[in-house]
């Protein structure tokens, strides 16, 4: 929580970390150009909204983020090695070398782990948070999601179904325009945060780019689940300033862009804020920025080396333990 | 195999008003692998609709359509995101026809990518064919090349029964061979026999079709090859006669190998040619394990676990 004594350390911290995950987007985008990633989603305008977000959350709270969530690893105190060895799916990966990159699991910072299928993580974070109050705990969950996944069935059922039990849910959407090539206003004909009312939940639209408003939102609806009050929709707004994923060409969809640097950015909204506050200069910010690419530079070298996983690995962990099907073509294949 | 799909889905749109193709990014990107480019350029929103993100109602939507004679090409941008519209599939698309006493009809196809090979990880990578061949009702079919799946595509665009059109995705960009301008036909139900060969016979479709040509070629095997192309209902034909000829049988796929095709191909070859067989029916599959990110060379069957399975056939005594 943020208070008077704490506010500026919180607040550059929360800077720091968004810049860090620019810093992050940036290197993976350009090693995926020189062949050594192979894939990537970039979160690249989204560092405010899950910095924000992060901001308003406990470490024991428990979070089905999806496959955009560095920013707000990075502030929960993810090791950017952890991340670095999904991208790489090198030896050392939590899960063995076996997702596709950006595909995130991170267990001891309570985040659950990432699939491509959109919005199938939401019933899950209501049947968490339907677990954790039974066992009296006084821990929220949180999903975070798209614009585009708010027209899946799951989204519907993990809606209806955590306003029915009343659970300590937060739904956040994060809504950064697009869905691949489609823009938000063809994927539904309503504002996102006024789906809420139908189910009978609150609903908070939220300044996206603007981290401190959207950690006020999320801290209401932080207050609103631990005092038994029931799940939350928050819909923060950003832009999707990068392209999809490195497979995919926005110039084919769409001529709007935000520039880096320019004042849509919310990198440059956090700078302006911090410096009226006089929380950061100039010199402040060029310290961090410099010191965000060296230290992404170096862990990038030092992880790179890392060998990919031994093949027996492929088919660990299918199962408690493997059956005869798998030892039989274990043997077949290695 | 993209430009035949291409090129195909306009020539269909150009020359029959009522088909529609809808699915994700389908319109202006022109789908994730480009298979829809242009499309909607040419025949407006309307005919080439970008979905919102919801693959129940894409084929449910398709369904309707189709209902009301209009012909609807729904694309699921892949067969790994094709689970939340599996109701859709199992209980309305393949059971239409029947359980309306053969009154409605469904003449709908269902482009899907599906497969392996493409650094895709578990939910860019599977092969999921077996689902639905298992289910009274439709049409399953995949081509090996960009010929097949011009011919594949049109016979399955008039076909009177609901298709699900399974393309190989590892094979979008693979080698181009020409593809006649004119109008052709590959019949559903039809394997092809790309080698002709006395010694053994094998079987496969999809994606491995060309693994399994280049080790025939490369170990100057006698084989007789096998291309399904349809897997629902598959050439038995085509199937037993081969059986018959070389009495040794090796079949590929890159699904998991529990209750995959092979499974099904294996029990007609021993129902019905089983005194013709000089050695046990061999499957080289995928292994039964979720698809891997980093270790899939590891995963897909090649050269050398079918050489294995080869030499067993050949040296069985
Ligand atoms: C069920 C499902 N269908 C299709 C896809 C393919 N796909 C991946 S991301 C994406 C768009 C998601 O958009 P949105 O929810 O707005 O999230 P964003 O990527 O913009 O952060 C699509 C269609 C998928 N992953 N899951
Ligand atoms: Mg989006």
């Amino acid at each position: 929580m943020v208070n008077e004594q704490n506010e500026k350390d919180v607040f550059v911290r929360a800077y720091t970390a968004m810049v860090l995950s620019r810093t992050f987007d940036k290197k993976i985008v350009m090693a995926q150009r020189q062949g050594r990633i192979g894939f990537y989603t970039p979160s690249i305008g989204q560092e405010a909204t899950q910095v924000g977000l992060s901001m308003a959350l406990d470490h024991d709270d428990v979070i089905f983020q999806y496959y955009r969530d560095v920013a707000l690893m990075i502030h929960r105190g993810v090791p950017i090695e952890v991340i670095l060895d999904q991208i790489m799916g090198n030896a050392e990966d939590e899960s063995k070398g076996r997702q596709m990159p950006s595909h995130y699991t991170a267990k001891k910072y309570n985040f659950m782990s990432v699939q491509s299928p959109v919005a199938t993580n939401l019933p899950l974070a209501v049947g968490a948070a339907y677990a954790l109050r039974y066992q009296k705990k006084n821990t929220v969950v949180v999903a975070t999601f798209g614009d585009g996944s708010t027209s899946t069935p799951d989204f519907h059922a993990a809606m209806n179904l955590a306003a029915v039990f009343n659970l300590p849910v937060i739904f956040l959407c994060e809504n950064n325009g697009w869905a691949i090539s489609l823009p938000t206003e063809k994927q539904t004909k309503v504002e996102i945060s006024e789906k809420a009312a139908a189910y009978g939940m609150k609903g908070i639209k939220v300044d996206g780019n603007n981290f401190i408003e959207t950690y006020k939102a999320t801290m209401e609806a932080v207050e609103r689940a631990r005092s038994g009050k029931g799940p939350t929709l928050i819909d923060a707004i950003s832009f999707r300033m990068g392209a999809h994923s490195t497979s995919d060409d926005p110039s084919k969809y769409r001529s709007q862009t935000v520039e880096e640097g320019s004042e849509k950015d919310p990198i440059t909204v956090a700078e302006e804020q911090l410096k009226s506050l006089g929380y950061l200069n100039d010199s402040l910010i060029a310290k961090i920025k410099e010191e965000s690419t060296k230290m992404v530079n170096d862990k990038f070298d030092i992880q790179e080396k890392i060998p990919a996983p031994v093949p027996s690995t492929m088919f660990d962990d299918v199962y408690a333990e493997k059956n005869w099907i798998i030892k039989e073509e274990e043997d077949d294949i290695l | 195999m993209v430009q035949a799909l291409n090129s195909t889905l306009d020539h269909i749109m150009s020359g029959d008003n009522s088909v529609i193709l809808l699915g994700e990014d389908i319109g202006k990107d022109g789908g994730v692998f480009r298979v829809t480019e242009g499309l909607q350029a040419k025949y407006g929103e309307e005919r080439v609709i970008d979905t919102p993100l919801v693959e129940l109602g894409i084929v449910g939507m398709s369904v309707g359509m189709s209902l009301m004679g209009v012909k609807a090409i729904p694309e699921i941008q892949f067969q790994d995101f094709i689970y939340t519209a599996f109701d859709q599939i199992i209980n309305q698309m393949a059971k239409m026809r029947y359980r309306s006493g053969g009154g409605f009809t469904l003449p709908m196809v269902l482009r899907t990518p599906y497969g392996g090979g493409i650094k895709g990880g578990l939910y860019h990578s599977q092969s999921g064919e077996a689902y639905f061949a298992h289910t009274a009702g439709l049409v399953v079919v995949t081509p090996s090349n960009p010929y097949d799946a011009k011919g594949l595509l049109i016979s399955s665009v008039e076909s009177p029964d609901p298709v699900i059109f399974l393309e190989p995705k590892r094979l979008y960009r693979a080698a181009k061979i020409e593809v006649p301008d004119e109008d052709y036909r590959v019949k559903i139900g039809e394997a092809a026999r790309p080698m002709e060969g006395d010694d053994l016979t094998i079987i496969t479709y999809g994606a491995m079709v060309p693994t399994v040509l280049n080790t025939v070629k490369k170990n100057n095997l006698n084989a007789d090859v096998l291309d399904l192309r349809t897997l629902l209902p598959m050439d038995v034909n085509a199937i037993i006669s081969s059986a018959k000829k070389t009495g040794r049988v090796v079949i590929v796929h890159e699904a998991p190998r529990t209750l995959g095709m092979g499974a099904e191909i294996s029990a007609l070859i021993s129902e019905r040619a089983i005194e013709y067989l000089y050695a046990p029916i061999l499957r080289v599959t995928g292994p039964d394990i979720p698809f891997p990110y980093r270790l899939e060379d590891y995963y897909m069957p090649g050269e050398t676990r079918i050489m294995k399975a080869v030499k067993r056939v050949m040296e069985f005594r």
